[in-house]
């Protein structure tokens, strides 16, 4: 029956909304800094999902969503003249631990690459998070952001580069990255 | 040939990004790389890393009432569109839908005891967005503000607003492999580009025949691991030694040149320098003012004409009149104009008085200055040095002061700032990654490490340099490619046109381009002008290390820092004033009187602190017959008399420009009169402007120069001489002394 694939479609389309909504609200939060901000990017997102042809979207219904966000995102970021906490952000997060040897411990704990990868460029934290958080193929990635293919991938080695010689230049973030190729 | 670990291929290799042919060639040079194949581990394990701390990042949510308003969309769009565009039926869906839609509406208000509309706007108060949706309108009042939401095209092939201004790498190389799938990396550009150069083999040779040399390996041996692990347990040791020890720094070697064994070889400017390259520069002629009451130019701020001449001069030559560029000559002097004083990036002061070399017409000189910015308050730079390391570059005038002068630059950067090397010769190759200048010793090393050697793939090296700037872009500060060279391409995309659409979509990137030209003999002027041209760029000559301070320590906000773009200078001549007027210089640089207001035509920037000065020489009204070139016109009117054209005003000066960063440009305006000032009366500036734009149209032998004689200049130029802190004006005196002999002598020959 008609009306049963239509509600199968119906269901998958929530069930995409549901897996993606958190991927999609930090994505824009990255850009925007604001999360209830980041909240209306993404609602509008899914809005504006269900005013397209969905049928030509077959395919690539992820990164459309993920390119329809970004714009969103920033166009939002325009508008509010807000500043770009991937830019701003180094150095941030540490500055709630006072204590100095909490943060070092920290930093094994919580995520130390994490903490490297905020103090990339922009560029680079954003196909990080989408090649690595979002999971999105260079292509994709290439698709969301408006690069060649070639950009993203210099982009990526570039970035990944840079953390794993800042994990080495840290001792302690070292040794889990030793341990990991041992 | 090893694969060098700083290959892009590696970290898609490892992510397993690379399609069946790429992966074979690269796990087949993998085979003989332990350097390789450790990063690719290395490369994995990062990743593997990445991806469990990301999961442990906590997760967001949409609100209750958004996931209701978006799955009720859902719903009721599912029934209506999907159905209508593709079968054409949907009573049934509609029906169902409906009572979705009704049962969802319904939950929603019972239970929060509001209507999903109220929920809706309420949810959205206090924000910011700046719009207001309410549930029946949603889809029609969503506005469409980006491309992608035109539902014929898929997304795909739509550039993101943003981030178009981020170019693909390699729009050059890439000859229709603009397809998925395909991906291709810089350095198979560079191969791809070197192969198709018959007779340059270089290093098709090794890379080629590595790849078909080696037996197919099976490819479980090689292939990725999922996730992180694996084994190389010595993997670790080299992986620190590796970034901790400095790489010693190798440039390919050993290419062509001939135009080397001749460089030095200064008595031939007279006779013969075909092989330095210079556009036809033709003065700018007298124009009516009734019939063009506009003219319309773009400013330069480019200094190289000056210090090429320079050099040609204190060789007791003439240089080639295609070479001298006046408003270059002009503007590598520092004015003493004050900064504006108000929000703008620049000021603007006009003067009038007569024209030393033609008392009877007035000379207009409109003189720009960038805000200054003081060396604390510089913004953070990101700069991207490409050095030509071809065999053209190692004269002692080449890549020997370039390896003396920019330590004078480095010298002033901190920690704030970072550097990359990129060089070009036959191949080109990241010789420093961007690093922080707080690691001083490590530039300079690298920096000084470089050799020459090889030929010249400029177009290459302009890719990789552009790619490096873009991978650490930082926002709000200066993200510069500095270009080093002779500007003789030989190799790769040597066709200018080509070249220049190059920089053209690099520029999009944000990035500036400063273009400094070293050396003679082979000197390509044209190429190098017009790629600092068309990449939002500057351009500085450089021919002594006390030019290099100049340029990059003195000048050094200027030439990094860009306050403004894209600025344009309109002049609007009031006719019942001006009969004629002439712009001195500039002749490639005026634009069409449409252009002006047209935001979508490149133009040239200023620097914080850059002066920037253009000279008009006006004819007053009724005094105009006798100019060269001017016929009196038998059938115009007199001047009909607008209102503002009974004022006193000779002209307005009306000025774009556009933030650095910004898109759209903004208009300044300044009508100007003349109160009739002889030059004697005028500032120093003014005279001193005007005896260096008179020994410009001596030394091109200008039939407008008038009675302009090398001895006016000099008096004219110790009358403007001024304070004169850094002896550049006392340095054009005497230069302006050593061009008595040449002048003097050609005009003996002729």
């Amino acid at each position: 029956m008609k009306s049963s694939e239509n509600q199968d479609q119906s269901s998958n389309l929530k069930a995409l909304l549901h897996r993606l909504q958190g991927p999609l609200i930090r994505y824009a939060f990255q850009i925007t800094g604001d999360l209830e901000c980041s909240r209306d990017v993404v609602q509008d997102t899914f809005l504006q999902l269900c005013s397209e042809n969905r049928a030509s979207l077959n395919g690539h219904l992820e990164p459309w969503l993920y390119t329809v966000c970004r714009n969103r995102a920033l166009d939002v970021r325009r508008k509010e003249g807000r500043m770009n906490p991937l830019t701003e952000a180094t150095g941030e997060p540490s500055s709630d631990s006072p204590d100095p040897s909490v943060s070092i411990e920290q930093t094994e704990t919580l995520g130390s690459a994490l903490k490297i990868l905020e103090t990339l460029p922009a560029s680079q934290q954003e196909v990080i998070r989408l090649k690595f958080q979002s999971e999105l193929s260079y292509k994709e990635i290439s698709q969301v952001m408006g690069l060649s293919v070639t950009n993203v991938g210099f982009l990526i080695h570039t970035g990944l580069k840079t953390i794993r010689q800042t994990m080495l230049a840290q001792p302690r973030a070292n040794s889990k990255v030793l341990r990991r190729i041992k | 040939m090893t694969l060098d670990p700083n290959d892009p291929r590696l970290t898609a290799y490892a992510l397993g990004e690379l399609d069946e042919t790429e992966r074979a060639a690269v796990e087949s040079e993998l085979l003989f790389s332990e350097a390789a194949r450790q990063e690719v581990e290395e490369i994995q394990a990062t990743a593997g890393l990445l991806k469990e701390e990301f999961s442990s990042e906590p997760g967001f949510e949409l609100s209750q009432s958004q996931n209701a308003l978006i799955e009720h969309r859902l719903d009721s769009r599912t029934t209506r569109n999907s159905w209508t565009t593709s079968r054409g039926l949907y009573a049934g869906g509609a029906l169902l839908a409906a009572a979705s839609l009704f049962l969802v509406v319904y939950l929603n208000w019972s239970q929060r005891g509001t209507s999903l509309e109220n929920a809706f706007e309420k949810d959205r108060n206090g924000k910011t967005i700046g719009r207001e949706i309410s549930t029946g309108r949603v889809a029609k009042e969503l506005p469409k503000p980006f491309e992608v939401a035109n539902p014929r095209k898929p997304p795909v092939q739509q550039a993101p607003r943003q981030g178009s201004n981020k170019r693909p790498v390699g729009q050059i190389a890439r000859e229709g492999q603009g397809d998925a799938g395909t991906q291709l990396t810089v350095r198979d550009q560079l191969v791809s580009q070197l192969q198709s150069q018959a007779g340059q083999l270089v290093r098709k040779e090794v890379v080629g025949n590595t790849r078909l040399a080696v037996p197919m390996v099976p490819p479980a041996t090689l292939r990725p691991t999922a996730g992180p692990g694996g084994g190389g347990g010595t993997a670790a040791h080299s992986f620190l030694q590796k970034f901790l020890l400095q790489d010693k720094v190798s440039v390919p070697q050993g290419y062509d040149s001939e135009e080397l064994k001749s460089s030095h070889d200064k008595g031939r400017y007279r006779q013969n320098f075909n092989t330095e390259a210079y556009d036809r520069l033709v003065d700018n002629p007298f124009l009516r003012a009734i019939q063009n009451p506009l003219s319309t130019f773009s400013i330069d701020v480019d200094t190289a004409a000056y210090a090429n001449l320079r050099r040609f001069l204190s060789s007791g030559a003439l240089p080639p009149k295609d070479a001298v560029r006046i408003e270059e000559m002009v503007n590598y002097f520092a004015y003493s104009y004050t900064g504006p004083n108000n929000s703008d990036p620049f000021s603007t002061q006009v003067e009038v008085a007569s024209a030393p070399w033609k008392p009877e017409h007035r000379l207009v000189k409109v003189g720009l200055k960038g805000r200054d910015i003081a060396q604390e308050k510089r913004p953070p730079s990101n700069l991207v040095f490409l050095i030509d390391v071809s065999g053209s570059m190692q004269p002692p005038n080449k890549l020997p002061l370039i390896k003396r002068g920019l330590p004078l630059l480095i010298e002033k950067l901190t920690e704030n700032d970072r550097v990359a090397i990129v060089v070009y010769a036959g191949a080109s190759g990241l010789v420093l990654p961007s690093t922080t200048c707080d690691h001083k010793a490590k530039i300079l090393t690298a920096l000084e490490n470089l050799e020459a050697g090889g030929s010249t793939n400029g177009a290459s090296g302009i890719q990789l340099a552009y790619d490096t700037a873009v991978a650490n872009f930082i926002k709000g500060g200066t993200n510069r490619v500095i270009l080093a060279t002779d500007g003789d391409f030989n190799v790769g995309v040597t066709n200018q046109g080509e070249l220049t659409r190059l920089i053209e979509e690099k520029a999009k990137s944000g990035v500036f381009l400063s273009v400094l030209g070293f050396g003679m003999g082979n000197y390509k002027d044209s190429t190098l002008e017009k790629l600092a041209d068309n990449g939002n760029g500057n351009y500085a000559y450089v021919d002594s290390l006390q030019e290099a301070r100049k340029v990059l320590v003195e000048e050094m906000g200027g030439t990094l820092i860009t306050i403004a773009k894209d600025v344009k200078i309109q002049v609007e001549f009031n006719p019942a004033l001006v009969g004629a007027y002439r712009l001195i210089g500039y002749e490639n640089r005026i634009l069409r009187a449409e252009d002006f207001n047209d935001d979508t035509k490149d133009a040239g920037e200023i620097g914080a602190g850059h002066t920037v000065t253009a000279l008009y020489e006006v004819v007053l009204a009724g005094k105009e017959g006798a100019l060269p070139g001017i016929d009196v016109l038998k059938y115009q009117k007199p001047v009909e008399a607008s209102r503002e054209s009974k004022s006193r005003e000779l002209l307005t000066v009306k000025l774009r420009y556009k933030e650095p960063d910004g898109m759209t440009s903004k208009l300044m305006q300044f009508p100007v009169s003349d109160r009739g000032a002889g030059w004697a009366q005028a500032s120093r500036d003014f005279k001193f402007a005007s005896a260096v734009a008179a020994l410009g149209m001596i030394l091109r032998d200008s039939p407008y120069k008038g009675n302009a004689t090398i001895d006016s200049v000099l008096e004219l130029a110790e009358a403007g001489k001024g304070e004169d802190k850094q002896g550049y004006r006392s340095e054009f005196i005497d230069l302006a002394k050593t061009a008595r002999g040449p002048v003097e002598g050609t005009k003996i020959t002729n």
